[in-house]
């Protein structure tokens, strides 16, 4: 039996493919960097790859650039098995000429965009380093720009108003915990207002985009008010509580949001409020964080992130979206990593090399493997031990984090996540043993949810911040203090 | 046959006897000009740019009152002549200015259009303060990833030709959900091969203003299988059996920009349309009917292929700050003179766009078909004249279906509904229509969004409107050219004149 022959026999594939990979293997650990001139190659190897160039071979042992094609050496030697040498070169090179066009090519955005005299703006987008805007549309700026109040037509004094007729009214013009509204930065000056919510509604994520909808959902939702068994305390009742409505939002592209979030929310932190931001998708992570960077510096600030998303992609095409809000904020300076703590990774989105990432950067992260061994209390302690090392917090809850049977509406589910209970606990602690500048509730997708559950358990986690932040002002602030009420004697 | 002629001109009358004395005569809807010269193919319309639909243009401010115009001209020249200007109204409407610094004292009038003119000047696009275009990551390794092709070396050496996913003899289903239970194709050496009448594409674009899934909209319409398959009953024809059709799988997205995407998918549909093939795409937001039609003039010549576009909505927005997206892709279409106006013909239009848009439509020659005009006419009279108007300037159609364009009690997974729209019995048969009773070269179903229907209602309804298409693509290639042929056998029990209508 000739080589090729055995190679090829199936009763004896397994052999060879086990013993080629045991030569492969030994040829890849001994030329990391470097390919060997002088690497020995079995026969039957020789006879398959005898056509391949030193680099081709580089390639085939390569298993970086194998998995750009979700390949393993085994799979690889599973395909040469059928082929013959000069198949087995035109896979290896039909593969690295994709491979080699991954990149953005010198040249390849040179294309004109005029045909038949006819320009054609788009014709080269998919080419080219930038997409191109209509800068000739009228009030290219308009969605974005603030009526200032001397153009109103009818003149009041700065303040939230209540948009309620009765003392008592529990339901009316729906807005978040049923507050009065300020429309403007000197609203909330004017009001004093401690907690300012407000609505990003831009959905460009990567799974379900509803998170549009969100604050609207939530804005009619109940759960954000009144008694905490817990906290002992009536937040509604002990803070200064105004919606700020929503900030305009640019539907068709991420990055076109990016610089006025951060200005709004960096306005609303100036005005002395804490934001409760209800997003939106996470890319609005970015904006909000750095907002906080900008008024109180990244070294004073945790930033705690309930996701089971770790959201630091690298090297994108695109340099904003909710896959790389964390990167993006590490790279640009902006918070440090180790006063970032991530609670409940799971899924496929965090693989090995982004675990190793997020280790080599010094991110405290806490997966549900974690959870699921050392315990949810470990990870409590760990985290407020962090965040009231640091002194002031902002907590990033993205609904993921939650286990689906609590919210099955969110934009990027993954079941295996934590309980209602548990967010709960950890946010009202947080919000009562930290100074908490800033709370945003992300990519909650209400379309998913027939049902009220989602839009509730979100409001109610909402509330728990708001109870740790009331107990925090009435001087509650003792590690895990629970009302005496709230327990049997 | 006749009786359905008859009754619809008998209809059409009638309505227009009744219905004549509503006609609304607005002087300002008299004032447009009409065109009467047609476009030249390939040229762009001179008057395209004539106004921007839905923005009112900025003209002198006019009826200002003397005790107003007294103010205004106590002002520092620049001032009084920015307010005169209309300019204003952009930020601020004229009464409100007004009323305000009638009652001002001349420090706050000052005060009142510095404020104005300050944020006139924040509006409109200034180089290098705006970004005017959104850059992307050069250094990315992955710049390209998002669109290349998998090398088919990679897969086991095969003769090009549509690949058969069923393991049966007896046929059936194989497991693997594709467009009508159509073998896959994966290049265009595999539809030529083929001899492929029909390649459907998935182009799941997610980009629409309403509530956004038509990402799933592909998904939705492979995995009921309900709907797609079997024999029509209204001409008796099986297209699966007339017609080599084929899942030519999805396009590849850029899920982050549509005016990336968009030029992938007009690649995708030309390099279907180039062999001969009809592309049926599956979307995706409206946005897509862009490519898919810029694709069409690729192939088949600038200004040659006339498109039907139903829809709720007019999707002739411009002057916008993306170039595309699904309210914009007919204005792109006729601005790089793709497709001439008047070969525009929308039908089921009903959603709250400004009568501006209108005016513009009308002006520029455009043929547009409401549901004013089906409460007007009656659905058997308009979708004669939309078949009529369809075939009559050029050789080539396109149909592009927005599925909001039926009625959210049809079809309420979609992502921007309007109520009051066609019914799925309407819809079916002008459908089938167009597509055997003119020379189709593409047909596309957009706007499905899965998320918002629960059931299979939407999906069911997509599937088969495409099975309504692929029945008069079959009917076309068999040759049965009579207008809205029916088969006898298919009514009546086909055994007795009852109606005395047989010919």
């Amino acid at each position: 039996m000739n080589p090729i022959t055995y190679l090829l026999s199936k009763s004896n594939a397994f052999v060879a493919t086990t013993l080629l990979m045991m030569f492969l293997t030994a040829c890849s650990t001994n030329t990391n960097d470097s390919v060997s001139a002088n690497v020995t190659l079995p026969p039957t190897e020789n006879l398959k790859l005898r056509l391949l160039t030193e680099d081709e071979l580089a390639f085939l042992r390569d298993a970086k650039r194998l998995r750009w094609f979700n390949l393993t050496k085994e799979k690889v030697l599973n395909q040469l098995a059928h082929r013959d040498a000069q198949q087995v070169k035109k896979y290896v090179i039909d593969m690295m000429a994709t491979i080699s066009a991954a990149g953005f090519q010198e040249g390849q955005d040179s294309a004109s965009n005029i045909k038949d005299s006819i320009l054609e703006p788009l014709s080269t987008t998919a080419d080219s380093t930038s997409i191109p805007l209509n800068t000739d549309a009228p009030g290219y700026n308009k969605r974005k720009i603030i009526k200032p109040a001397i153009l109103d037509k009818f003149k009041r004094t700065p303040g939230p108003i209540n948009l309620q007729r009765y003392v008592h009214e529990r339901d009316g013009i729906p807005t978040f915990a049923n507050s009065p509204v300020a429309i403007r930065i000197e609203d909330l000056v004017a009001g004093q207002v401690e907690i300012a919510f407000v609505g990003v509604p831009l959905a460009l994520g990567s799974g379900w985009r509803d998170s549009q909808h969100a604050p609207t959902v939530l804005r009619g939702m109940y759960g954000l008010g009144g008694y905490d068994i817990a906290g002992g305390v009536d937040p509604t009742l002990i803070l200064n509580i105004a919606d700020f409505g929503n900030i305009a939002t640019a539907y068709l592209s991420t990055e076109l949001n990016i610089e006025h979030i951060r200005k709004q929310i960096g306005e609303m932190v100036k005005a002395g409020t804490v934001p409760f931001i209800v997003g939106g998708d996470h890319s609005i992570m970015y904006s909000t964080v750095a907002a906080m960077a900008d008024n109180y510096g990244k070294e004073n600030i945790s930033v705690i992130q309930l996701d089971a998303h770790y959201n630091g992609a690298l090297g994108l095409d695109h340099y904003y979206s909710d896959k790389q809000s964390v990167s993006r904020l590490l790279q640009d300076g902006l918070v440090q990593a180790e006063n970032l703590v991530q609670i409940g990774l799971r899924g496929p989105s965090q693989d090995k090399e982004a675990l190793e990432w997020l280790r080599s950067q010094g991110v405290k992260y806490h997966t549900m493997v974690e959870i699921e061994t050392s315990g949810w209390d470990y990870v409590v302690n760990s985290t407020m031990k962090q965040a009231t090392g640091v002194g002031k917090s902002f907590i990033s809850f993205d609904m993921s984090v939650l286990d689906p049977a609590y919210a099955h509406g969110a934009g990027r589910p993954v079941p295996g996540g934590i309980s209602t209970l548990q967010a709960r606990s950890l946010v009202r602690r947080l919000c009562a043993e930290t100074e908490v500048v800033g709370f945003e509730m992300l990519d909650i997708a209400p379309y998913l949810d027939l049902s009220y559950k989602t839009a509730l358990t979100a409001n109610y986690i909402m509330h728990a911040c708001l109870t740790g932040i009331a107990m925090r002002k009435v001087g509650l602030t003792q590690p895990d203090y629970l009302d005496p009420l709230a327990l049997s004697e | 046959m006749n009786l359905i002629k008859c009754s619809s001109v008998a209809l059409a009358i009638s309505l227009s006897i009744s219905f004549v004395q509503v006609l609304a005569k607005d002087l300002d809807e008299l004032k447009i000009k009409v065109s009467t010269t047609p476009s030249i193919a390939g040229k762009v319309p001179e008057n395209i740019d004539s106004a921007t639909p839905g923005l009112m243009p900025t003209k002198p401010l006019e009826d200002i009152p003397d005790d107003i115009m007294d103010i205004i001209n106590t002002l520092p020249k620049a001032k009084s002549d920015f307010i005169k200007s209309g300019k204003s109204s952009g930020v601020l409407k004229k009464d409100i200015l007004f009323d305000l610094i009638s009652s001002a004292s001349t420090d706050e009038t000052e005060e009142y259009v510095d404020t104005i003119m300050s944020i006139y000047d924040q509006m409109e696009f200034k180089k290098g303060r705006d970004i005017e275009a959104i850059e992307l990551n050069k250094s990315s390794p992955n710049f390209n990833s998002w669109r290349l092709k998998r090398p088919q070396s990679m897969n086991p050496d095969r003769e090009p030709g549509p690949i058969s996913l069923g393991r049966y003899i007896g046929g059936g289903r194989s497991g693997i959900p594709t467009f009508a239970n159509a073998p896959v194709a994966l290049t265009p050496e595999d539809l030529i091969a083929g001899e492929v009448d029909v390649a459907i594409l998935g182009a799941p674009l997610d980009m629409g203003s309403g509530w956004r899934d038509a990402i799933h909209g592909p998904r939705a319409m492979r995995m009921l299988r309900r709907g797609t398959g079997g024999t029509d009953v209204s001409t008796l024809i099986n297209p699966s059996s007339v017609l080599n059709i084929v899942d030519y799988g999805n396009v590849a997205i850029d899920q982050l920009s549509t005016e990336r995407s968009v030029q992938e998918v007009r690649k995708m549909v030309r390099e279907i349309a180039e062999t001969g093939a009809i592309p049926i795409i599956i979307g995706g937001d409206h946005s897509l009917e862009y490519p898919n039609v810029a694709a069409m003039a690729d192939v088949y010549g600038k200004g040659k292929v006339a498109v039907v576009h139903f829809d709720a909505h007019l999707d002739t927005g411009r002057g916008r700050v993306h170039l595309l997206s699904h309210g914009q892709p007919i204005y792109r279409l006729m601005k790089e003179a793709h497709v001439r106006p008047e070969d525009f013909i929308q039908v089921g239009l009903r959603a709250h766009y400004s009568k501006s848009y209108y005016e513009w439509e009308k002006e520029i020659g455009m043929k547009y078909h409401t549901m004013a005009e089906v409460e007007r006419r009656g659905w058997d009279a308009v979708m004669e004249r939309v078949i009529k108007e369809a075939t009559e300037n050029t050789d080539y159609l396109y149909v592009s279906f927005d599925v909001d364009v039926l009625d959210p009690a049809f079809q309420p997974g979609t992502g921007t509904p309007v109520s009051a729209g066609l019914t799925m019995r309407e819809a079916i048969p002008i459908v089938r229509r167009l597509c055997a009773e003119t020379k189709l070269v593409g047909f596309d179903i957009v706007e499905l969004a899965p998320a918002l229907d629960s059931t299979y209602v939407s999906a069911l309804n997509a599937n088969s409107l495409m099975f309504a298409c692929l029945t008069g693509i079959a009917m076309h290639k068999k040759g049965i050219t009579e207008k809205g042929f029916i088969s006898e056998l298919s009514s009546d029990h086909a055994q007795d004149n009852y109606y005395g209508d047989n010919k």
